[in-house]
Order: structure tokens, then C-alpha cells, then sequence
């Protein structure tokens, strides 16, 4: 199960959550141990660097790109590469949609259209969609091409 | 050229100080939702307007079941403009608004007509939503277009649909379990991702037939799975299958041929698969392990930091199995401690403490040395406990691992941390002899600047210990005694005890020890100085409490064999006196502390003015006060105390109150009377109950109240006696009766002569609510469905007209006096339903579980549904009288 997408601006103010299979009472520890292990880490970093941590049974892997720290949750079958996986399909559809690594500003500007992405990518807990091409068409509701 | 760079950089800096979002806030946001109800829709500005909404809810923000309502019902009308933007924004605020199943209805129709759109799209972001929002009832309309849509030519329509099946397989698997022959068909799809979400819910449809995974295993291997994922999905079903018959065949293993040519995959996850599941195989061979490992070595200097950590954690996790199989990727691994990402790092050095040879100690502590400077306290923790079992299995390397240690001791850290060092040391001690005078002098330096008050305290009492044990026990006792003039209360208590022990092991010490604990009879603080008092007496030998040498040092190192708790409830009941307080007198049995204060030996009863431990709750006053009572005392058991009922208006000349105190075959009535006029004096207060509405109920005792003072309150109580254990109810009436005397003001005395007087009160009710007590539960489903089904009473009752639900609910629950659980006890605004869930204890401490159904029509008509469980099913009847009759 994938348990957490996470986004956060550099100031580790929340930007976009979807937590699937979380109690809501652990979700508030989940998303400030989150910010903590990206402000401890990602400072410095190079865009769409990933770093991996493990806790008991739960993977953790998280990148910066541009001025926003994204964060994926998984267990079980989700280990490190599915969710370096599921990491490399959020970041190429948010380079996608804002055509570059994004400030905040930008990644707000988009915001609508992130959140499809993030719909298309990850539907309730289970990775769906990883070609960006098709995350693109998929949120203009065009059939992908290879149909 | 250069013209738009600059342009973009004098964007960049508007952009910083300007947020699409700033100011949002909730109400403008539903105020503008308003525009979807407008008949010209405005696409564009909808879909803003869903993004603002999305934004919110993405921010915590939640909205009142009105304004989702609001809110969704004006989303809907959005399904007529064709803007496929707008509608893809639709189906997500939707998903995301996730509205009741009342509510589901108004969209049904909407989807269902989308999911038979000639759009691809429309067909599979409808099934989303629908399966995201529906119940049962309606699966089975929409079955027939999602088992169609599983086989859907085109991918995207048939993965939605498989993944639905898969999240609807938790909430309605006998459905979902119809659809596996189109589910098998799309497992030979050409569509990668079909494929793949395809395996994983044929798997779990037949997840409990054991032969069925192992056909579909078989069957799959040998053939071509197209998708890598589908592919490691495959490599776990084939290891599960493998566990789950290793313990039958012997000889070759089964599918380890397609393990082992999954490492040949061109895919890195497929790879990784396959040589994790062969590491993980039970009693796996080295050569078995061997091709596994050789690909888990490669991926150690990948350019990936996801892949090196997979393959690091996994060689973590053979090390501990089978370290020589990992000793070849050692030097791979070692240039992985400078790693940049330190979960890495610290993975590589404990596989290598765990792998590495007694001659490789000295170079891979050297190297370690420089990292612990730069990673976090809790990696640090781990690498201090690798090292302790690696010194553990090297004894002969002490030296070096304990120099490591005390050099990590004296550098920065937090408690946690510092303790580890101090653990292992300590360990280190114990199990190896040579090393215990050094360890003990890396102690020694560490607490003369250590600032945990608890480990001084530990080192100091281990130092006690096995200190006097030593060659030259002198040498620590300069450190000791620093103790006693360096730091705070605690450790100088601790410090003190240390030197006692050297002194009473140490002969030769002894005289030097004495000067120094005289010292410490000059201390600050109270401990310190007793302390020093008592072991000067002990150890003199001349003193009162230990006679013999043998008795000093069992009373110094000897366990104290009382529980602390219990010596700290004798200490505090004991009061001075000629008699000596005696230790042997406490007891030894670990009990809960309210009894091991009643049982607290050689000491009256506590007086009423002693103090308590614990603030008490007004149902053990209540209990005190009566237990106190002779007459009640053979009442048995409290059950309950109601709250108190006020028989008397405000203001009035005498105020009244009553509690009803619940007994199995009792009921007591305590009245609190207050007199209210300082010219009367009020004697001999009894209350004249008369219960002749109360048919089971006969008067046993009345105990009058001697006096009532002004504005003194005093109690005056009634008992009666009713058959055991049945709810009797019934109604009393009461009537104060008391002698009056006229008080002088001036002087504060009374008459001798006193007229007799009555005043009427208020009745008081017995009602069935007053036999149970609230008691809730934390999870009422599992309490529930603990309870035996056959004690479950199910009956259905009219309530007749009532104001609104929530009034008919709140009527409900009082009658029962029941506690309700889950909040459940709130009806929203409007609603046409409602379920409210009860739980409490019937007398007789029978258990009781209540689940309501109510229902409200036009006319304000409520219907309601009992169920009832409970430990007795007796009981369970009962419950039903009691809402009947009420």
C-alpha cells in the first residue's frame, strides 16, 4: 500500500497530502516527521536526488525539486522501488506541467492540474499511471496513444 | 535573446511575493461555487473555482456536512457542460468531496451514463468515481458494465475497472469474486499496466486457494509477462508458493529455475525481485545464493541511491544469516560508508561489523571514526550496538573497540545515544574480564562531565559495585568524591552510596572513607546528610543496624526485597511514635495501591482528615460514606449513584437534595438537607417516605439526622428493600419532617423547647435507567460482533410524533441511561436517519450492547429499530421492556 504522497514548500508548509490507509490521529506525526527528515536532508540538494530512509516496515522516499519537497509513503509491496517509481512519475508529471522545476509560485499556479496528475498517478493507495505522456493526455481526458 | 531572460527573471520575482492562493478563504470560495449553478457555464472559471476547492481541502480545511452537501449538488450540475477540462475536474472534486450515501444517488445517473459514453475517457474516469462512492446495492446494477469494462479494448478503461475490483474486494468480495474469467483474460492483455493490476487481483481473489495461486504460478512462469511490475508481482507469488511447499518435497526446489532467470531480466526492479526472494528462500544454499548476491553487488556502486540502498539492506539482512556469502561485496561496500545518503552508509558499516574478519577490526574502525561525526544520533545508536557484538565475537579486540567507545562517549550527544555507549560498555565489562579495568576508567572520565543526572546515578552504583572488585580500588575514589562536591542532590545521594560500598569492601580504605563521608554530614541536602549517617552507624560496626560484617553488606548490596510502592504507602501511614517503624512489616505482594493502603499493617484506620494519594471520584465517596454506615453495611456493593435530584425550588427555607444509591437488593435514598434561615435550628430531620407507587419496594431502614445548623448541610438517609437483582421501579413521595427551635441571634443559642414541623418535597422516581451504568466502549463494531449473536433481541417500535430525530434519539438514550459511543449520539442537521450506538453494564454486571435505527417521516412520525446483545439474553428482553414500557 502507498501510504503517503506528501508535498511541502522548502518552509515545510503542506502544498498537496493524500494519505491512504492512515489513521487520521497518526497523520499529523507522519506529515511533521516528514518535514523534519527533508529539512534535515534536503538541504542543498540536487533537483530529483533521491534519498530513501526505512522505519520498521515503512519506506520513505523523498527529492526536492525546484522549491517543493515531495514525499512518498509506502509499505508491504511498496518498498524503495516502487517508490522511486512512483517518485519519478510525480516529478516528470510535475515537470511536465510546469515545464521546469517549479517555484512555489508556479507549483500553486498549477495547482489544479497537479492534482489530477496526482489523481491519475496514485488511486487510493495503488500506482496507476507512470508514463507522463500518458499522465498527460489521461488528465485532458484524451485516450493515451498507444491505444 | 538576452531580452526574454531578463523578462523571466523580473516574472521570477513577482512570483515570489504573490501567491495564487493568498487570502483564500472558505465561505468566498463557497460563495463563489455559486457559479455552477449559473445556465451559461463558464468553464474556465469553474474549474478554477473546483482547483480553489481542491486547494482547501488539500489544506486541512473541512467543510459542514451542509456545505458539502451545498457543495456537491452544485458540482453536479456541471455534468451538462461538455468542457472535457471541466469534466475531468468534476470527477475528481467528486472523488475528493466523497459524499454520503444519500447523496451518491444524484450522480449515479450521471456516470452511468458516462460509463457507457463512447469516450474512452469518460468510460473509465466514471467507473473511478462511481466505484469510489458506491455501496453494495448499487454494484450489482453496475456489474455488468464493469466486468465488460475489465475486458475493454482499450487499456485505460479495463485498468480502472481492475482497480476497482481491487479496492471493491475488501468491501464486497463475493462480487468482485464473479468476475475472474474476465479478470484472467485481462491477465494475458498486451497492455503492460492491465497486466499488471490484473495479476494482482486475480491473486487476491484466489489468495486463500493454495492450489489455485500454485496453478496460476505455474502457469505464468513459464509464459511471457510482459510488464516488469506484473513480473515482481509474479517473483512474490512464486516465493510464497515456494515457502509454502519446500516443506513437503525435498530435493530440487521448485520454480528456482525462474527465479534465477529473473536475474537475467533486463529490468532493475525485476532483478532486485528475484534476488531478494532468493536471499529470503528458506534454508537457501550458497549456491543458490551465489548468482543472487553477484547481482546485489553490482547494484552497490550504482549511480541510483534507491538501488544501492535495496542492496545494501538486503546483503544487511544475509549477513546475519550467512556472512561469509557477503564477504566478497565487503570492499564495495566499505567505499559506501562515505556515502552521501547516511541510511546507506549506516547500513554498509553494520554489514560490514557484521561481516568483517578479526583483522579487518582496526581499518574499519578507523574508517567509521570519521563518519559518526556527521550522521544523526539514531544512526549513531546502531552502529554502537554492531560494534558491541562485534568486540563480543573479538574479544581478543577490546582494546581498540572500548578506546572507540569512550572516544564516541566524550564527543556530543543526546541521551539516548549516550546511553547506548554507556550499555555497552557496561556489557562489554561483564563479559570480558580485561577489559573491566579499562572500561571502568572510561566510566570514571565520563562522569566527571556528564551532564545525565540518570546515568551519573547508574555509573556510580555499577562503579560500587565492581569498583572495591579491582586491583586498586583507591584509584576511583577521587572520582567518586568529585561527585559529592561537583553535583546536584541526586548524584551526591548516589555518590555517597558508592563510597559506603568501597568502604565496606575495602579494609584498607574504610578509615579514609569515614573522613570523607563525615564530610558529607554537612551537605545541603536532606538525603545526602542521611545517608552519610547511616552508613558511618552501619559500617562501624558498633552501630545499631547492622551487627555483623556479613549484615552490613547484604543490607548494602542486597536487592531490596519490598516493592517501592509498598514501602512508600507503610512509610506514609506510619506515624511517629514510640514504636519503630519495622520494614519487615510491609508487604511483599505487588498489589493496586487503593488496597495496599487499606492493608497497610500495624496502623489504625486513617483518620478522616488523612490524606489520600489520589483525588477520589464521587463514586468511592459515596462508597466511603456508606460503607461507614452500619446499617448499609450489609448492603454488599455499590452498583451506582445517580446524580443529585433537587426536591426542593430555589430559595426556598430549606434546600434538598437527593441521590439514589443503587444496591443489588437495595436502594438507599441519601437526602442532603440545607437550612437556609438563621433563626431556626432544626432537629431530629427525618424524611417521611411514602411508597405506595412503588409496589416492590418496602422500607427497611431510616436514619434521621441529629441536628441541622444553619447553612451546615448534613445527610439524613432511607433504605429499602426490593427483590435482588431485578430492575423494580416505582415513584416515592416525600415529606421533611423535623422539630423547630428558635435560634437567638445575638447569641447563637437555641430554645429548649421545639415545635414539630413538615415540609413537602418533590417525588422521587426509580427508573430502569438508574440499574445501568455507563460504561463505554472503544470499538463498538469488534465489541459488537464479540457478543454472542443468539443473545441479539431485534424488535421494532413507532415513537409516534416527536419534534425532530435528535430529540426522539436523546429520549431514547435517557430512558436507557446508557452511554452512547462514537459520537453517535449527535443527529446532524436535517437528517431523515439515524444510527446511535449504546453500550453500558446492567446490574448484575451484565454487559449491554444497543445499536438504533431511527427513521423520520413527513409528519414527524420516528420509527425506530432495536437490536440488543448482551452477556444475557435475559437481559437482553429486559432492555426491550424497558423501551416498551417507556
Amino acid at each position: 500500500m502507498l501510504l503517503a504522497v506528501l508535498f511541502s514548500n522548502s518552509e515545510g508548509n503542506i502544498l498537496i497530502e493524500r494519505f491512504h490507509g492512515v489513521p487520521s490521529e497518526e497523520r499529523l506525526h507522519w506529515r511533521s516527521f516528514l518535514v523534519k527528515l527533508g529539512a534535515d536532508n534536503l538541504k542543498g540538494a540536487k533537483n530529483e536526488e533521491l534519498f530513501v530512509a526505512s522505519h520498521k516496515s515503512v519506506y520513505i522516499v523523498y527529492t526536492i525539486l525546484g522549491d517543493v519537497c515531495i514525499y512518498v509513503v509506502g509499505k508491504d509491496e511498496y518498498d524503495e522501488l516502487a517508490l522511486a517509481e512512483v517518485i519519478f512519475a510525480i516529478t516528470s508529471a510535475v515537470k511536465d506541467v510546469c515545464s521546469k522545476p517549479p517555484t512555489e509560485r508556479i507549483f500553486l499556479d498549477k495547482y489544479g492540474r497537479i492534482c489530477l496528475c496526482l489523481d491519475e498517478i496514485v488511486w487510493k493507495g495503488m500506482l496507476e499511471n507512470t508514463d507522463k505522456d500518458r499522465v498527460k493526455r489521461l488528465i485532458r481526458l484524451k485516450p493515451p496513444t498507444d491505444v | 535573446m538576452a531580452q526574454p531572460l531578463v523578462k523571466k527573471d523580473d516574472d521570477r520575482d513577482d512570483e515570489a511575493e504573490y501567491s495564487p492562493f493568498l487570502g483564500i478563504e472558505k465561505g468566498a470560495v463557497l460563495q463563489e461555487a455559486r457559479v455552477f449553478h449559473d445556465p451559461q457555464l463558464d468553464a474556465r472559471r469553474c474549474s478554477q473555482v473546483i482547483t480553489k476547492l481542491l486547494y482547501l481541502l488539500n489544506q486541512g480545511e473541512t467543510f459542514t456536512k451542509v456545505e458539502a452537501t451545498e457543495v456537491f449538488f452544485a458540482v453536479t450540475k456541471l455534468f451538462q457542460s461538455k468542457d472535457t477540462g471541466l469534466r475531468r475536474m468534476v470527477y475528481l472534486i467528486i472523488k475528493e468531496l466523497s459524499p454520503s450515501n444519500d447523496e451518491v444517488i444524484i450522480v449515479t445517473s450521471s456516470l452511468m451514463k458516462d460509463m457507457n459514453s463512447k469516450t474512452d475517457m469518460y468510460r473509465a474516469n466514471a467507473i473511478r468515481v462511481l466505484c469510489r462512492i458506491t455501496d453494495g446495492t448499487l454494484l450489482t446494477q453496475i456489474e455488468r458494465y464493469l466486468k465488460q469494462a475489465i475486458v475493454d479494448k482499450n487499456p485505460v478503461v479495463a485498468s480502472a475497472a481492475l482497480v476497482s475490483g481491487v479496492h471493491l474486494l475488501q468491501t464486497n468480495p463475493e462480487i468482485v469474486k464473479r468476475w475472474s474469467n474476465e479478470v484472467q483474460e485481462a491477465v494475458q492483455s498486451r497492455a503492460a499496466l492491465v497486466q499488471f493490476h490484473a495479476l494482482a487481483l486475480l491473486h487476491q481473489i484466489r489468495q486463500n486457494d493454495r492450489l489455485a495461486v500454485s496453478k496460476l504460478v505455474t502457469s505464468l512462469t513459464k509464459g511471457s509477462v510482459r510488464s516488469p511490475l506484473a513480473q515482481c508481482l509474479l517473483i512474490r507469488y512464486t516465493s510464497q508458493v515456494i515457502r509454502e511447499t519446500s516443506n513437503a518435497q525435498s530435493g530440487e526446489r521448485p520454480f528456482f529455475d525462474y527465479l534465477e532467470s529473473c536475474l537475467r531480466h533486463k529490468a532493475e526492479m525485476v532483478i532486485f525481485e528475484a534476488a531478494r526472494a532468493i536471499t529470503e528462500l528458506s534454508g537457501v544454499t550458497n549456491r543458490e545464493l551465489t548468482p543472487a548476491i553477484t547481482v546485489l553487488q553490482l547494484f552497490l556502486s550504482s549511480s541510483k541511491p534507491v538501488l544501492r540502498f535495496a542492496a545494501v539492506r538486503t546483503l544487511n539482512k544475509v549477513a546475519m544469516t550467512h556472512p561469509l556469502a557477503v564477504t566478497n561485496c565487503n570492499i564495495d561496500m566499505e567505499s559506501l560508508i562515505s556515502d552521501q545518503n547516511r541510511s546507506i552508509a549506516t547500513l554498509a558499516i553494520t554489514t560490514l561489523l557484521k561481516t568483517g574478519n578479526e583483522s579487518s577490526v582496526d581499518r574499519l574502525m578507523k574508517q567509521i571514526t570519521n563518519f559518526m561525526s556527521d550522521i544523526a544520533d539514531e544512526f549513531k545508536i546502531v552502529v554502537v550496538e554492531a560494534i558491541r557484538s562485534l568486540c563480543l565475537k573479538f574479544p581478543l579486540k577490546y582494546r581498540s573497540l572500548m578506546n572507540f567507545l569512550s572516544n564516541i562517549l566524550r564527543e556530543e550527544g543526546g541521551f539516548e545515544y549516550k546511553k547506548a555507549i554507556v550499555d555497552s560498555i557496561v556489557i562489554l565489562i561483564r563479559d570480558i574480564p580485561d577489559a573491566k579495568e579499562s572500561g571502568l576508567f572510561h566510566l570514571c572520565e565520563f562522569i566527571e562531565d556528564c551532564e545525565f543526572t540518570y546515568l551519573s546515578t547508574q555509573i556510580l552504583h555499577f562503579l560500587g559495585n565492581e569498583g572495591p572488585k579491582t586491583s586498586d580500588p583507591s584509584k576511583y575514589i577521587r572520582y567518586i568524591y568529585n561527585r559529592v562536591i561537583l553535583e546536584n542532590a541526586t548524584v551526591r545521594a548516589a555518590a555517597v552510596s558508592t563510597l559506603a560500598k568501597f568502604g565496606a569492601l575495602v579494609e584498607s580504605l574504610k578509615p579514609r572513607i569515614f573522613v570523607l563521608l563525615r564530610r558529607c554530614l554537612f551537605d545541603i541536602d536532606d538525603e545526602v546528610r542521611d545517608r552519610a549517617t547511616l552508613y558511618l552507624n552501619t559500617l562501624d560496626g558498633n552501630g545499631s543496624i547492622g551487627e555483623t560484617d556479613d549484615n552490613v553488606k547484604e543490607f548494602l548490596f542486597g536487592p531490596l526485597d519490598v516493592p517501592l510502592v509498598n514501602l512508600e504507602t507503610s512509610l506514609q501511614n506510619y506515624e511517629p511514635s514510640e514504636q519503630p517503624f519495622d520494614i519487615s512489616l510491609v508487604p511483599k505482594e505487588v498489589k493496586s495501591q487503593p488496597l495496599a493502603e487499606k492493608k497497610a499493617p500495624g496502623k489504625k484506620p486513617a483518620g478522616l482528615g488523612a490524606p489520600t494519594s489520589n483525588p477520589t471520584s464521587t463514586v468511592d465517596t459515596y462508597e466511603k460514606l456508606l460503607s461507614a454506615i452500619p446499617e448499609f453495611s450489609s448492603f454488599g456493593k455499590l452498583f451506582k449513584s445517580s446524580a443529585p435530584v433537587e426536591l426542593t425550588e430555589a430559595e426556598t427555607e430549606y434546600a434538598v437534595n437527593a441521590v439514589k444509591h443503587i444496591f443489588d437488593g437495595h436502594v438507599v435514598f441519601q437526602y442532603s438537607c440545607t437550612n437556609t434561615i438563621p433563626e431556626q435550628l432544626l432537629e431530629n430531620v427525618t424524611v417521611f417516605v411514602d411508597a405506595s407507587d412503588a409496589e416492590e419496594f418496602s422500607e427497611a431502614v431510616s436514619k434521621p439526622l441529629r441536628s441541622l445548623a444553619y447553612d451546615s448541610p448534613g445527610n439524613t438517609f432511607v433504605a429499602f428493600e426490593k427483590p435482588a437483582g431485578v430492575p423494580a421501579v416505582g415513584k416515592f413521595s416525600n415529606l421533611l419532617k423535623f422539630i423547630v427551635k428558635e435560634v437567638d441571634p445575638s447569641t447563637g443559642e437555641a430554645d429548649d423547647e421545639g415545635v414539630e414541623d413538615e415540609y413537602q418535597l418533590e417525588d422521587i422516581e426509580i427508573v430502569s435507567a438508574d440499574y445501568m451504568l455507563k460504561v463505554g466502549v472503544s470499538n463498538f463494531r469488534n465489541a459488537w460482533e464479540s457478543m454472542d449473536p443468539d443473545s441479539e433481541r431485534v424488535d421494532e417500535y413507532g415513537l409516534g410524533a416527536r419534534e425532530s430525530l435528535a430529540e426522539a434519539v436523546s429520549a431514547v438514550i435517557n430512558l436507557l441511561g446508557m452511554q452512547p459511543c462514537e459520537e453517535t449520539d449527535v443527529v446532524p442537521n436535517n437528517s431523515r436517519s439515524h444510527t446511535c450506538l449504546l453500550s453500558g453494564v446492567f446490574i448484575g454486571n451484565v454487559k449491554v450492547l444497543v445499536r438504533l435505527s431511527f427513521g423520520i417521516d413527513g409528519p414527524k412520525q420516528v420509527a425506530m429499530k432495536l437490536a440488543v446483545r448482551s452477556d444475557d439474553p435475559e437481559i437482553s428482553d429486559a432492555i426491550h421492556d424497558i423501551v416498551a414500557n417507556g
